[in-house]
């Protein structure tokens, strides 16, 4: 368990922000974070789930954040998967 | 005794040249503090400035100046002439006041560096009005907000900003510090006065004062009409500057100097005079569109400027004049959802007339940018006003110290990756908000490389307790300092 800070956009977003997450955290819980931010925020909600995106690849959403491999300040993207 | 005419004389009393003989050349003129040595001592001679004044004239001339603007100040300050202006106004003069004051008392140095260490005696002379320039302009802008302290206390921010660590200040002072504070003579004439003074800010300050008369704040606008007229005098000290350089061979060096400020210029212009221009100046006194204001009178100028000399325009224009359509639309929306760290109360601008306008000027406007503001009216009008305030910091460039917004850059087409720019420079990461602030970081790291931004400082421990309190405590804002939105929200229940 440790915390990790992050570079963190949700899709239709206008700026980068720093988030905090776990990187014992899955790839769900990390994209929920993000969007904790962004979602009802500057970005309208949807019906849709949240997923993950990493150097331009979807992550699986249980896949455990740290095995990414993730460092501090890596950027990801957070979308509504539709 | 006849009186001679001043062509009789000006050139032998300001050409006080000499030949030292107990030390060195090098000695007298440092090239960290003079930056002149690309330039042999006799071509510096040929420096000559394009507007002439002794110093009997100038001093008659800024007294003259000064009366006229302190009385009107002392009528005016008796009337309520402050209580009736626009709420978005009176955030563009509180945010001029708190960013701009401490940089002109500092400018002081500058001119004084250039007075000092300039290679020509006729330069070092113009320099000398230039500081006397300075510390007027840094003492009138202390002394105005100080008259609005029972009406508005933030207007000590003229004076209180740079002494805190409010993320504005940290981003101004790193900018003016690069600029002038920690520069050269030979650099400040090319980045301050060249590029920033006569590309930029007199153009806006002949703007600004417009503006201020539009919407009946005659207190600022002689104020800065007043400022101005210095600034159109000792801003000429860039083009006898570039030109020695220029016939000298050391055209490059120039441009590189001009490349690197303009783009930090251009930063700083978005934040500063975007923000007012196209969102708190009150719609019926909007002349042109910030976007207009730059093409029409900056790049218009610019281009001038550098035909006249043979200049390039810098390696990145095409970026530049895309950001015109979205850059400071990003900004200005960051800036009112983070409003209470900033001492100034954002106008949000974004009536239904308003969005009008905005669309309008900037087509397209409603897809990229009113989509973020429909979601935040919408919370505004079902009262769920903590939804529009943040829970973190965005990331900040390690240049600008802006934040980060390449993401508004994806909506508008500009980019196709919303990711920071990354740099690691001897074992440490950096971030960067564009192409331009990277490059100027990694063509002189040794620079840059000791600078922590607002983020570096927080993901250091630097800020405690590590929250949204602790942020605001360390940027200098107490609760009743803290931005708010400038007219209560009356822009979301109007339409
Ligand atoms: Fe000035
Ligand atoms: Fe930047």
């Amino acid at each position: 368990m440790a915390l990790l800070p992050i570079s963190a956009t949700f899709d239709g977003d206008l700026v980068s922000l720093l988030v905090a997450v776990d990187d014992e955290d899955t790839a769900d819980v990390v994209a929920q974070k993000i969007a904790h931010h962004v979602v009802g925020r500057r970005v309208a909600p949807r019906n849709a789930p949240v997923r993950l995106r990493v150097g331009g690849q979807v992550i699986d959403k249980d896949q455990v954040f740290r095995t990414i491999p993730a460092a501090p300040l890596d950027h990801v993207e957070a979308f509504f998967d539709e | 005794m006849p009186r001679l005419s001043r062509s009789d004389w000006y050139d032998l009393s300001r050409d006080t040249n000499w030949t030292f003989r107990y030390v060195t050349e090098d000695a007298v003129f440092p090239e960290e503090l003079s930056g002149s040595h690309r330039v042999g001592k006799q071509q510096w001679l040929a420096w000559d400035e394009p507007y002439k004044v002794s110093y009997r004239e100038y001093v008659h001339n800024q007294v003259t100046k000064d009366t006229t603007t302190y009385s009107l100040k002392n009528a005016i300050s008796r009337s309520k002439v402050f209580d009736e202006l626009d709420p978005g106004w009176k955030s563009v003069i509180l945010a001029h006041y708190g960013a701009i004051t401490m940089p002109e008392y500092l400018a002081s140095i500058g001119e004084a560096r250039m007075a000092r260490f300039g290679r020509a005696a006729a330069w070092r002379n113009t320099a000398t009005f230039g500081a006397l320039d300075e510390v007027r302009h840094g003492q009138i802008q202390a002394f105005f907000p100080y008259g609005l302290l029972e009406k508005e206390p933030r207007g000590d921010w003229a004076l209180k900003a740079f002494h805190t660590n409010n993320w504005i200040a940290i981003a101004v002072r790193q900018l003016f510090d690069d600029m002038f504070v920690a520069n050269d003579a030979v650099s400040i004439a090319l980045q301050l006065t060249f590029t920033l003074e006569t590309g930029f800010t007199n153009l806006q300050f002949l703007g600004m004062a417009a503006d201020a008369i539009d919407v009946g704040d005659l207190e600022f606008g002689a104020l800065i009409s007043s400022i101005q007229t210095d600034e159109a005098r000792h801003a000429q000290q860039g083009e006898p500057t570039i030109k020695v350089l220029i016939d000298n061979g050391h055209k490059a060096w120039g441009q590189f100097l001009i490349d690197h400020m303009f783009w930090r210029s251009w930063r700083a212009f978005a934040l500063l005079t975007g923000l007012s221009m196209d969102y708190y100046t009150p719609l019926e006194s909007r002349k042109m569109s910030f976007r207009e204001f730059i093409e029409d009178w900056v790049i218009k100028q610019f281009a001038e400027q550098f035909r006249d000399y043979g200049l390039d325009f810098p390696w990145y224009w095409d970026e530049f004049v895309r950001e015109l359509t979205w850059y400071h639309h990003a900004i200005h929306t960051v800036v009112w959802n983070w409003r209470p760290t900033v001492w100034w109360n954002p106008d949000a601008g974004v009536s239904p007339a308003e969005r009008e306008w905005l669309e309008e000027k900037y087509p397209g406007w409603n897809r990229t940018f009113g989509r973020h503001w429909d979601v935040i009216t919408e919370n505004v009008r079902t009262g769920n006003i903590a939804a529009t305030f943040p829970e973190t910091l965005p990331l900040a460039c390690n240049i600008c110290q802006l934040p980060i917004v390449r993401a508004a850059g994806v909506l508008a087409g500009a980019h196709t990756d919303p990711a920071p720019l990354r740099h690691v420079h001897e074992g440490r990461l950096y971030l960067f908000c564009s192409e331009p602030c990277k490059w100027i970081f990694t063509q002189r790291p040794d620079r840059f490389k000791g600078h922590k931004s607002i983020v570096d400082r927080f993901l250091t421990g630097e800020i405690s307790p590590p929250d949204v309190g602790g942020i605001l405590a360390y940027m200098g804002l107490s609760e009743p300092e803290q931005g708010q939105d400038a007219t209560g929200y009356a822009w979301a229940n109007g339409g």
